[in-house]
């Protein structure tokens, strides 16, 4: 389930998934991904050109062949069987969900309390701010989208705006927390 | 730029619990502006619905002053206070906000109706309320028919009918499914950016994210956050 090679996110399976729709060349490949993902996750010409290097080493894409193309064509790329049964089991597993992402602010706020519990309001107020401006930030965003039209960047918005709504909700729980337990 | 729609001046409320004084809230100022949206936020016990219920007069505070469209609601009693809170402002709370009885049209006019107007011309006013909440082809249908999300609309539609032009909701998408409540979020903002005023409590972040300013109430007193979020 898990891959051996590339980042976090799959890139891999990103570019099968593409490949699997019809052959592509790699500026092709990197304008589709940008145009599917709504631009939320960019992706370098370098970056796709080494994962079609690794897809075409494990035998899930391939290079068609030249009398495919035009003269001065630029190289297309397409999905093996092997490679769409990789991505079919990729569409199949959930996304694996432990152990879990390193949190930056979960860890923070543990050191924070380990050090001295009194230094942690201000932290959760602070960030709790900050998590509203970029919750407003992005709400005016999806206010001006629209939702049939532009479906993946809306999708992307309510994806963004439900991760800092859990930020907040879980920095009011620590708040509370803190509160139930007394003065220290 | 005109006087705020409403304003708390040294706001407080208390209450008596086995013979103690009971700090409920304040001293708090507020000042909405017209065409204002604000959210307020914090845990439950901080004292947001009280705030709610002392910026609509519906309940009385300990001390302080609300102004009601420059007029001191402490000042006012019985039928002046009721016309003025009827002229100027509707509730939405999370349910039960129509008449199970009548149509979304006719709870929609009630209010008119209250101050004295006639059906024959509070028909199309209500008509128009509901159609700034894309509900005008529903006008006819009962609340029995209409989904939470539609009769959350309605009830926008009735607290800001003709001249009335404050909204204080009370968790209004509480009962609501995301989407449905999205769109709810919408048309309260879409009326804010018409000019109508807004004082929103809510749980949900999503949901305050909607508005110019998230206030944040702990223990009766705001806390220092997110004052204002929209650049306006």
């Amino acid at each position: 389930m898990h891959t051996a090679h590339g980042p976090p996110m799959s890139v891999r399976h990103s570019l099968l998934a593409l490949l699997a729709e019809e052959p592509r060349h790699g500026y092709g490949l990197k304008s589709n991904f940008e145009r599917s993902t709504a631009g939320t996750w960019p992706l370098n010409v370098g970056q796709v050109y080494t994962t079609l290097a690794r897809l075409e080493r494990d035998g899930l894409a391939e290079p068609t062949a030249p009398t495919e193309q035009g003269p001065g064509a630029r190289q297309s790329w397409r999905i093996t069987d092997l490679g769409r049964a990789a991505l079919a089991q990729w569409f199949e597993a959930p996304v694996a969900l432990d152990p879990p992402a390193r949190d930056e602010l979960a860890i923070k706020v543990l050191l924070a309390i380990a050090a001295d519990v009194d230094s942690v309001g201000p932290i959760l107020v602070r960030q709790r701010a900050a998590a509203l401006l970029r919750m407003a930030e992005l709400t005016r965003a999806k206010a001006k989208a629209d939702p049939a039209r532009e479906l993946p960047w809306v999708l992307v918005l309510d994806a963004l705006l439900l991760k800092l709504d859990a930020e907040v909700r879980w920095l009011d729980l620590v708040a509370a927390r803190l509160a139930a337990r007394g003065p220290a | 730029m005109s006087a705020p729609i409403l304003q708390l001046v040294a706001v407080e409320r208390h209450f008596e619990s086995a013979g103690q004084r009971l700090r409920a809230l304040g001293p708090v100022d507020l000042e909405l502006q017209r065409g204002e949206f604000v959210a307020i936020m914090g845990p439950s016990g901080a004292g947001k619905s009280t705030l709610l219920g002392l910026a609509g007069a519906l309940e009385h505070p300990d001390g302080g002053a609300v102004f009601l469209d420059g007029q001191n609601l402490v000042a006012l009693r019985g039928e002046q206070l009721a016309a003025l809170r009827r002229r100027h402002v509707g509730y939405v709370f999370q349910d039960l906000n129509l008449v199970d009885g009548l149509t979304a049209l006719e709870n929609t006019r009630l209010p008119l109706e209250l101050d004295g107007a006639v059906r024959r011309d509070a028909d199309p006013i209500a008509l128009a309320a509901l159609e700034r909440v894309g509900l005008a082809a529903l006008a006819h249908r009962f609340p029995a028919e209409l989904s939470g999300g539609e009769r959350q609309r309605v009830a926008i539609a009735r607290a800001f009918v003709g001249p009335r032009e404050l909204l204080l909701a009370d968790e209004p998408t509480g009962a609501l499914d995301s989407l449905s409540g999205e769109t709810v979020m919408r048309h309260l903002r879409a009326a804010c950016d018409s000019g109508k005023s807004a004082l929103l409590v809510t749980h949900d972040a999503r949901h305050a994210a909607w508005a110019d300013r998230v206030l944040h109430l702990v223990d009766g007193r705001f806390a220092l956050d997110a004052e204002r979020i929209r650049g306006r």
